[in-house]
């Protein structure tokens, strides 16, 4: 009896809904990044369940997923290095606060 | 299914297999431990002109046996406010990835736990997750100078593991496959791959170095460093499991990856006819790795961190990506032969080993610029 | 007696793992754990992928979400002290069950239409590296191009934002 590919779909689904969530409740800026990556993941759970179903020759959506892996780690690098400079202008993480332009 | 020994159920045997690999890999990661530190000490000891522990068993080779019960019976001082689960999480995580590689070395012709077709890249997979174990190990402490030695340390490893890899791709190129077994089969006889790839041997030994934290880039474990960096709070035997267990596994790991994949692994003389031969040969000549990391741990001194990361970022990535560069430029032009590849390689070692005073010249200009500068600045 | 039941345990097991650890990371306080906990979530993400057949994408995630991205994550965390009572935005301290409610509402239908899917094709021997690495340097080799320079765009994006220029933060500081 093996795993129905709704299985990992649906788990996909709530790592999403749940990074989702995360996203939108969480105060502190570096959490919404962790919360991103979570995301991020669920898409390539979602992608590597279906090319195994569906395009098992050469594998397409695996391939996709290696440039999600890629563009990940760069987002998360420029999006720290942005949250790390404004921090260092006035130390709030809070985004609640960051709400001003000037200074 | 596997059948078991003995007609045993494929239910019982399973799991039990399991089991007794994990008890087979614990059991060589502590005796190599165990080993490697006695001979370490000796080996320190002769290049120093001393004598080395000669007191406990004959030539003192129970010496290790008598510090790791020590290290067990001591009390469990943990300060107090240290976060409780990572501080003691933390040696796990240093320890698991390293004993998770042992699965994929190959110490025979059927002798290897399992052969992953990725072998090479679940090996660069497990060093890469021991940088984790050392920032939480380093964070846990509630420790200023546990910190900055955790986060000291954990710049290094990710900066090494980058030559370390590249180093490795280069291999993977001329051999046209990942898994350790079809590497080790790749070199027929005598000619083994240090003398088709020698630069990218280079390459790849100082980066292990760095990784493992040997000299000359221990700087995070040295004592007279950030007092021990980012082991300061850990004493008995979880400093045993971080430092002892993990720094040796990790050295051993090391070692084999290089045998196998430029010194032919298991293959040596009689191996066809008595496979189980080839356990002792891999066995010597990751031995003969090990030493030689030895001798040179008695013999330099330590690097800077500064002088670690300009070396990494400036000296040995660059160095890496020409060596990839050129091997796999010749390995598509000449895809029959591996002549073109070792004299390219060889050359670039020339190169590499002759331009070190020209270098060493130039920054050393650059420095004596600076400094009078900043003399003349301050002066006036 | 045949095996079968193992793969269904594993995956229960591995999924347990993949929401638990995220359902752990929105909610709890300690920022730590919860990138810790993040690290847990990617390496269950990489049971799954093995569980697919796609051992090569499992390694990949290990080697860069938890080998680096988490590192990173860690490093940010230690250089952003967070100081305030409660790490939820307002709206969300005082109406979490409507919250909650939202969420549910769009993501169990969507679970539930997940389960009509059949069952996968079995993985094709050989592992996955191959098609893989024929794919991404044949057919895809311009995209992985873009890839890397988007990379390099990245690491140095990350280098400037970061730079400090110290003469004109001293010259500031003298004035």
């Amino acid at each position: 009896m093996t795993v129905p590919l709704g299985a990992y779909i649906a788990v996909s689904v709530g790592l999403f809904f749940i990074g989702c969530a995360g996203v939108l409740v969480r105060r502190n800026a570096v959490v919404i990044l962790m919360c991103v990556e979570l995301m991020l993941n669920a898409a390539n759970l979602a992608l590597v369940a279906f090319s195994r179903r569906f395009g098992a020759v050469d594998q397409r959506g695996s391939v996709f997923v290696i440039f999600v892996f890629v563009i990940a780690a760069a987002e998360v690098a420029v999006g720290l290095a942005i949250v790390l400079s404004a921090y260092r202008n006035r130390p709030v993480i809070d985004v609640d606060e960051i709400h001003q332009m000037k200074g | 299914m596997p059948v078991g020994p003995l007609g045993l159920d494929p239910l019982f045997w399973a799991p039990l297999r399991l089991i007794i690999a994990v008890a087979l890999a614990l059991f060589l990661v502590l005796n190599g431990a165990l080993l490697q530190i006695y001979l370490e000490r000796k080996i320190q000891a002769i290049i120093q002109d001393r004598l080395g522990p000669y007191h406990v068993g004959p030539f003192g080779l129970l010496q290790t046996f008598a510090d790791a019960i020590k290290l067990i019976a001591k009390e469990d001082v943990r300060a107090r406010a240290t976060d409780p689960w990572f501080f003691l999480a933390a040696p796990a995580l240093v320890f698991c990835p390293m004993l998770a590689s042992w699965v994929v070395l190959p110490f025979a012709q059927d002798i290897v736990g399992v052969d992953l077709n990725i072998g090479l890249l679940y090996l660069t997979t497990l060093g890469s997750m021991t940088v984790l174990g050392i920032v939480i190990a380093g964070w846990a402490s509630n420790n200023k100078y546990a910190l900055v030695g955790g986060l000291r340390s954990a710049g290094q490893l990710i900066s090494y593991e980058i030559p370390q890899i590249l180093a490795l791709v280069s291999v993977a190129l001329v051999v046209g496959s990942l898994s350790m077994i079809d590497i080790t089969r790749s070199q027929a006889g005598p000619l083994v791959n240090v003398f088709v790839l020698p630069f990218s041997f280079l390459i790849y030994f100082i980066a292990a170095l760095a990784e493992t934290n040997r000299t000359p880039f221990d700087l995070p474990e040295a004592e007279s460093e950030l007092v021990a960096g980012w082991l300061t709070e850990y004493s008995g035997m979880r400093w045993g499991t971080m430092l002892a267990l993990s720094e040796y596994g990790n050295v051993t790991v090391v070692s084999s990856i290089v045998t196998t994949l430029w010194f032919g692994g298991w293959q040596g003389p009689g191996v066809d006819a008595i496979p189980l031969l080839g356990v002792l040969w891999f066995t010597l000549k990751v031995y003969g790795v090990i030493v030689v990391m030895m001798w040179i741990r008695a013999t330099l001194p330590r690097l800077r961190i500064d002088q670690l990361m300009t070396f990494c970022w400036l000296g040995l990535i660059p160095l890496a990506l020409l060596n990839i560069m050129v091997v796999a430029v010749l390995a598509l032009a000449f895809p029959d032969t591996k002549i073109p590849i070792a004299l390219a390689s060889w050359l670039l070692v020339i190169a590499f080993i002759a331009g070190v005073p020209f270098v060493q010249r130039r920054r050393l200009a650059l420095l004596r610029a600076r400094a009078s500068a900043s003399a003349v600045r301050a002066a006036s | 007696m045949s095996f079968d039941f193992v793969e269904p345990v594993v995956f229960a097991v591995l999924a347990f793992g993949v929401i638990g650890a995220g359902a752990a990371v929105v909610l709890l306080d300690r920022i730590t754990a919860s990138a810790l906990l993040m690290a847990l979530t990617f390496l269950c993400m990489a049971g799954m992928f093995v569980l697919l057949g796609a051992e090569t994408i499992a390694a990949f995630q290990v080697l860069i979400y938890v080998g680096a991205i988490t590192v990173l994550i860690l490093f940010g965390v230690q250089f952003t002290k967070q100081g305030g009572d409660r790490s939820y935005a307002l709206f969300f301290q005082k109406q979490y069950p409507l919250a909650a409610a939202l969420v549910a509402a769009v993501a169990i239908p969507v679970a539930l239409f997940a389960f009509s899917f059949t069952a996968p094709a079995p993985p094709p021997g050989g592992g996955d590296i191959r098609p893989l690495a024929t794919s991404v340097f044949t057919d895809y080799a311009f995209a992985f191009e873009v890839a890397s320079v988007l990379l390099l765009a990245a690491m140095v994006g990350a280098i400037v934002l970061t730079t400090r220029d110290e003469r004109a933060e001293a010259a500031r500081r003298r004035k």
